[in-house]
């Protein structure tokens, strides 16, 4: 094995000692070595010819033909071990050999150029059969010689072109060996190409002598590219390497964004691995709402998706504008939209569940802000079935089940990103018009509370049994602090803020120092909240000062934006937005186009030209000898990836794609256990239709319309016939059928605009169903669906489902702050939208539907709510402080704010109080609960080092004590009162540390 | 900025204990209220006490008295804090010319303060003075000015030196009146002199009929005041203003950062890692309006 002696010559730590032999001598045995080579060598060679053509050509047969040309006696073990033998030796010469003057070649180098001794080598090793083993040789020599030799040796051709001839030959290989070492070598030579980018242009050089323009190290690593373990990671290295390097070098860039697929394979490969993900997440616990990083760690599938996506975002990072505006480009229309939306837009709860948890973790895995832009644009203005793919989102809040967990967490994520753009589709755009306060109202908006008097208002909100004097003692965290009233100014009383001393009368007699010390028991824990609420709004502050408007009611100015209805409705109509979308549908399915179809923001150059379209080279596409080697030079192409024919590249940019999405329906469509949450969900639907019969005739007769459509016995049909469902309705989510998408897309399709109409359906429907009818005349207002609206009826039907079930289950608990529901029967009919209705937006509403629940819900939504609220309290921009916070503004009747949804709260606690005896003493339990919980994730979070401690609320399984059987967790109302507490204490801080904050001149 | 690093610098250990004091103005108050600042959980609840069986009553608790004032008392000295802070980024805000002041460390109910007169009867004086600023604020009468040194002035006690800033303020009104217009009141009286119902009566007569002898009464004053400038401060606080003289090795690197920091602001947007994000072109408000697609950082 002449090359593994060679190349591990050194490392075993008995290296051939050559210092002080004469460099003459070391050329002279060196050409005695050749000499011995050659005469070997030419016994075996058919044209006896030393020249490098003919030689070629007769490789490249042998390369192709694996083995099955071959010319003369095939070389005897004793001949091939001599040559090994002498070949060890010679390269050990001429990695040893110093640089001449001035960076000449030293003399073996020369030589070796001019003798042409690795091509024929190469040819030698041809002739011999061209095992993997071979290979592995060769490829262990080349590393060798590139690592450690001393002078440039990749600047010459007769090196360089046997060493591409190599990397061509390997390609195709499929030995995990021989694929270890290829992969290394390539990533040697890319740590070369970026210390040394001069090489780069022999590396296109030696491949235009074989007529294409390629840059084979690049093309060779592409197959690699989602490769599990060490080998993938060292080829996204590699990769990394020239991205970087693509940077400076404009031909690089060019080259790899117009003749390689490297951003199609890059994007559509997360396709493909997305669709080996779980479509179903078991969900550990109620608790659980978002995955972690023990979570994900135990699914194999998932960790190599994040690989990928990393490395896409380190791609972003690095690589030429070209490269990552096409990348982006193709993440957008090759994974998001066909993929990423149908996955949204599943059929079974938990199937939804579980993509929002992944859409989650991905934008928290995700760094760079170009690719966070574009996961961004894909939520904020994709439209899926003619509705943004955030108002599903937002209408999701407000699932039972997991789904509304996991919502919430996403939302709360997006929020944390402190991103204009996300604020401004969520809350802002509601906000600017004005409309949603009484008009002397406006010049409120950045008044500051001098006095905390909105905080006193919040706090005056504790319920009766929660406040500290009823708590016992440990849970009473009253402090006896020292409250100096006047000015303690005695001689020798340093005390300050810690000293319990009362200030002593000061004994100097000066009239103008008044003393009078006196106790004041301040609620400990409140100087917590005050102090996260600093640290909260202080980051907020500094993130935000990167936005491109104060919103303080001034600017955006409130006259420039469009009226509230049209406001709403603006941003789901397309001519808003200054290059439209292209409608996803068409992008996904019309094949020619839609390569070129990208989100404007993004939109890369144009796609490969295509004069240059005939060049596009696949990756294996590096052929030592064109003419002849056409049937034997197919192979490559990685395995998942079919070489495209030369004549029509675009096409396969498409099929790949097609492939990849193809793979993700395939596996969605043939799960297996489908068909039962087919039938949870259509039991859901009957119960929710019955409760809705029994509430009333009114909502029955809402639901009556549509019905009379076929729409809801749809989920009948399913639960009869599963699979035909299944079959018909899954492509139908998935876009790439051409014909039924498109005509579902066309623009004369009149609901453009309809987020809001739905929504505002919804939340009708919903409070009818609870306030039994409230909503009495509705349903004829309702405009008969037509045959585009059917699809999107249907989703609005299945959220339907879940909104009124989630309600049912409050049913037992009626307050009757519900029936005069803000969301539901103050809002007129969408029909009515075209007045200004003062809106503040669904996100809004919802949050504050779900928090007027809080006794319903769970602890851990609860705190995922408050904790939401609270990130958004935060927000310095007077606008949204002063809706969610100023408690003294006065807002249009129809607006709920978030005071009067705490209020409402509040008195749902006091009743609770007076009518159950053992409140009290449950509150206690559940607040030894809490603390317990509490601290157990202080200790968890300070062991991790604090940063987490947000994300990680709540998520911890095993850090949650179980209740010391006093209370069970079942007792929503009564955790949720602490909660509610807690909140309000929360709140009240934000809003005092606002007083203060917000006005101090950014110098400070 | 109201605190001037360099005069105050006194050398007293408890100032030393408490380094960065003028970069800590925005949260004067709460060192008084930090003894529970030890062990700050990420949330919410307060720990649990160590050793503390869950309902029994611990003996030092019991002692304590319950809070007074209904049940929300225990939250009135939060409101009075930070209506005292707010006040004082207000007066931050107002940029008075020739006015820095600075609430004491123990109480934020008293300010320290100083004003320097350029022109004018009493130029080139230097006047400490403490604000006192009732409990109930803002409900209550209007905050005293008191100058550590009688300064001859018709309104100025020639005993206490108290000024007579009611006559300005003769009903303090919430969101109305607030503590910098005391404060620039205190700078007006020594530009337009007042003699109408003195508190000294004498500066008022001698202002009105031989304002020569006023004027040198004045020039005594000032150099007076002047002289006593390198006293230790009046009142004993960490926090009060006390003068040294110029001290190179001191003085020299503050007065170097007072003039860097002017420059700082906008290179500072450049150096700091900014974590927030924004892809909307100023006065759109469509998402993603931004033409060059680049993040702005």
């Amino acid at each position: 094995m002449m090359a593994s002696m060679v190349a591990n010559g050194n490392r075993d730590g008995q290296p051939l000692v050559l210092k002080g032999v004469d460099p003459e001598t070391c050329m002279i045995v060196f050409k005695n070595h050749w000499t011995q080579v050659v005469k070997i060598l030419e016994k075996h060679d058919p044209l006896r010819s030393g020249g490098g053509l003919p030689l070629l050509a007769s490789i490249s047969l042998g390369v192709g033909g694996s083995g099955g040309i071959r010319f003369g006696p095939v070389p005897s073990v004793d001949e091939a071990s001599a040559v090994q033998n002498y070949v060890e030796h010679m390269l050990f010469l001429l990695m040893e050999e110093d640089s001449g003057r001035e960076g000449a070649m030293g003399p073996i180098l020369e030589f070796v150029v001019m003798e042409n001794v690795m091509e024929r080598l190469f040819v030698w090793s041809l002739r011999r059969e061209f095992s993997d083993d071979m290979k592995l040789e060769q490829l262990k020599m080349y590393e060798a010689l590139v690592g450690q030799a001393r002078q440039p040796v990749l600047h010459h051709k007769p090196v360089l072109r046997p060493l591409m001839m190599l990397l061509s030959a390997c390609a195709d290989t499929e030995a995990p060996g021989v694929e270890g070492q290829l992969v290394l070598l390539l990533h040697q030579l890319c740590c070369v190409l970026a210390k040394d980018p001069s090489v780069l242009e022999l590396f296109f050089h030696t491949s235009e002598d074989q007529g294409a323009a390629n840059f084979l190290i690049f093309s060779l690593l592409i197959p690699f590219l989602h490769r599990e373990g060490g080998v993938g990671q060292q080829a996204r290295d590699a990769l990394l390497l020239i991205m970087s390097l693509s940077a400076e070098n404009q031909r690089v860039a060019e080259h790899i964004a117009q003749n390689t697929y490297f951003c199609p394979v890059l994007a559509t490969g997360l396709s493909g691995l997305y669709s080996s993900l779980p479509t179903k997440l078991e969900v550990p616990n109620e608790e659980w709402h978002c995955l972690h990083g023990d979570d994900w760690a135990r699914m194999p599938p998932l960790v190599q998706f994040l690989n990928s996506l990393e490395f896409c975002n380190a791609v972003v990072q690095v690589a030429h504008a070209d490269i990552r505006d096409q990348l982006l480009g193709y993440i957008y229309n090759g994974f998001l939209v066909p993929v990423l939306a149908p996955a949204l837009h599943k059929l079974t709860l938990e199937e939804v569940m579980t993509t929002t948890a992944y859409l989650e973790l991905f934008i928290r895995s995700v760094s760079e802000p170009a690719l966070l832009q574009t996961l961004l644009t894909f939520i904020l203005l994709h439209r899926h079935d003619n509705v943004h793919i955030l108002d599903t989102l937002v209408s999701r809040i407000n699932t039972p089940y997991q789904l509304g967990t996991v919502s919430l967490a996403l939302f709360r994520t997006l929020i944390g990103l402190y991103c204009e753009d996300v604020m401004l589709q969520l809350i802002l755009r509601y906000l600017i018009p004005c409309n949603h306060m009484m008009l002397s109202q406006r010049c409120v908006v950045r008044e500051r509370d001098c006095y905390s008097v909105s905080a006193a208002k919040m706090l005056a909100l504790t319920p009766s049994c929660c406040t500290p004097e009823h708590a016992p003692p440990p849970l009473r965290q009253l402090d006896s602090i020292v409250w100096t009233r006047g000015h303690a100014a005695g001689p020798g009383n340093h005390g300050g803020a810690t000293d319990r001393a009362r200030g002593s009368q000061s004994d100097d007699g000066s009239s103008d120092v008044c003393v009078i010390g006196s106790e004041v028991h301040l609620d400990v824990s409140y100087l917590h909240y005050l102090y996260d609420a600093r640290l909260g709004i202080s980051e907020c502050m500094r993130a935000c000062q990167v936005w491109s408007a104060p919103y303080d009611g001034r600017d955006p100015p409130v006259e420039d934006y469009p009226p509230p209805g049209e406001a709403r409705l603006g941003p789901a109509a397309p001519p808003l937005h200054p290059p439209p979308p292209p409608p996803p549908s068409t992008s996904a399915s019309s094949s020619s186009s839609s390569a070129q179809h990208r989100h404007p923001t993004l939109a890369p150059p144009p796609e490969p030209a295509s004069t240059n379209q005939q060049e596009l080279e696949w990756d294996d596409s590096y052929d030592a000898c064109p003419t002849q080697g056409a049937g034997g030079a197919e192979p490559e192409g990685g395995q998942a990836l079919p070489r495209p024919p030369a004549s029509e590249p675009p096409q396969h940019i498409q099929e790949m794609r097609r492939t990849a999405i193809m793979l993700v329906r395939g596996s969605y469509v043939e799960e297996s256990d489908f068909q039962d949450d087919v039938m949870v969900y259509d039991l859901v639907a009957k119960r929710t239709t019955a409760d809705a019969a029994g509430g009333g005739a009114d909502p029955a007769a809402l639901r009556a319309p549509p019905g009379g459509s076929a729409l809801p016995s749809d989920a009948t049909e399913a639960a009869g016939d599963g699979p035909s469902r299944a079959d018909s309705s899954a492509p139908a989510s998935a876009p790439p059928s051409p014909g039924e998408r498109d005509c579902a897309a066309t623009p004369e399709s009149p609901r453009v605009d309809d987020l809001l109409t739905q929504y505002q359906e919804l939340i009708g429907t919903l409070s009818a169903e609870v306030g039994g009818g409230s909503g009495g005349g509705e349903p004829a207002a309702c405009p008969a669906p037509t045959l585009e609206e059917e699809e999107e009826e249907e989703e609005e039907e299945e959220m339907e489902g879940m909104e009124v079930d989630y309600s049912s289950f409050s049913a037992d608990t009626p307050e009757p702050e519900k029936l005069q529901s803000p969301l539901g029967a103050k809002h007129p009919r969408p029909g009515g939208r075209g007045h200004a209705v003062p809106f503040t937006g669904p996100f809004v509403s919802v949050l504050l539907s779900r928090l007027e629940n809080m006794l319903e819900n769970s602890v851990h939504v609860n705190l995922l709510l408050t904790g939401i609220l609270a990130q958004l309290a935060a927000y310095p921009q007077p606008l949204l402080r002063s809706f969610l916070l100023n408690t003294n503004m006065v807002f249009q009747p129809s607006v709920r704010s978030l005071y009067q949804v705490l209020a409402s709260v509040k008195n749902q606690i006091e009743d609770l109080t007076e009518s159950r005896k053992d409140f009290p003493g449950m509150i206690t339990a559940a607040q030894h609960w809490l603390l317990a919980r509490e601290s157990s994730l202080g200790a968890a979070d300070s062991a991790k080092g604090g940063a987490g401690a947000i994300v990680s609320e709540g998520s911890k399984v095993n850090a949650s004590p179980q209740p010391k059987g006093v209370i069970s967790l079942a007792n929503t109302e009564v955790f949720a009162a602490v909660l509610f507490t807690e909140f309000l204490k929360e709140l009240a801080a934000i809003a005092q540390e606002h007083s203060i904050l917000s006005y101090i001149p950014m110098e400070e | 900025m109201s605190v001037n690093p360099f005069w105050s610098m006194s050398t007293s250990t408890s100032r030393k204990q408490r380094a960065d004091d003028g970069e800590e103005q925005g949260s004067q108050g709460e060192p008084r209220a930090s003894p529970a600042r030890l062990s700050f959980g990420k949330k919410q609840l307060p720990a649990i006490p160590k050793n503390a069986a869950p309902v029994t009553k611990l003996t030092a608790t019991a002692m304590v008295p319950p809070a007074t004032n209904g049940t929300h008392a225990s939250y009135g000295p939060f409101y009075l804090e930070y209506s005292l802070l707010a006040e004082f980024t207000l007066v931050i805000k107002q940029k008075l010319p020739g006015i820095y002041v600075q609430p004491s460390y123990k109480s934020a109910l008293m300010w320290f303060g100083v004003i320097f007169i350029r022109h004018g009867l009493y130029q080139d004086g230097v006047f400490k003075f403490t604000v006192y600023i009732p409990d109930n604020y803002p409900d209550g009468e209007c905050p005293r000015v008191v100058f550590d040194i009688p300064v001859f002035h018709p309104l100025v006690d020639p005993v206490s030196g108290e000024l007579d800033v009611r006559r300005a303020f003769t009903k303090w009104r919430r969101n109305h009146n607030h503590i910098w217009q005391v404060l620039m009141y205190a700078r007006t009286v020594f530009y337009k002199i007042n003699t109408t119902e003195p508190l000294n009566p004498e500066a008022a007569v001698l202002y009105d009929k031989d304002v020569q002898l006023f004027k040198s009464k004045v020039v005594d004053s000032v150099k007076l005041c002047n002289s006593h400038l390198f006293d230790q401060p009046k009142i004993d606080d960490p926090y009060a203003i006390s003068f040294s003289p110029w001290n190179p090795a001191v003085h020299d690197e503050a007065k170097e950062r007072m003039f860097a920091h002017k420059r700082r602001p906008e290179d500072q947007h450049k150096g700091v890692q900014v974590t927030g994000l924004s892809w909307v072109k100023p006065g759109s408000t469509q998402p993603f309006s931004k033409e060059d697609n680049s993040p702005q950082s």
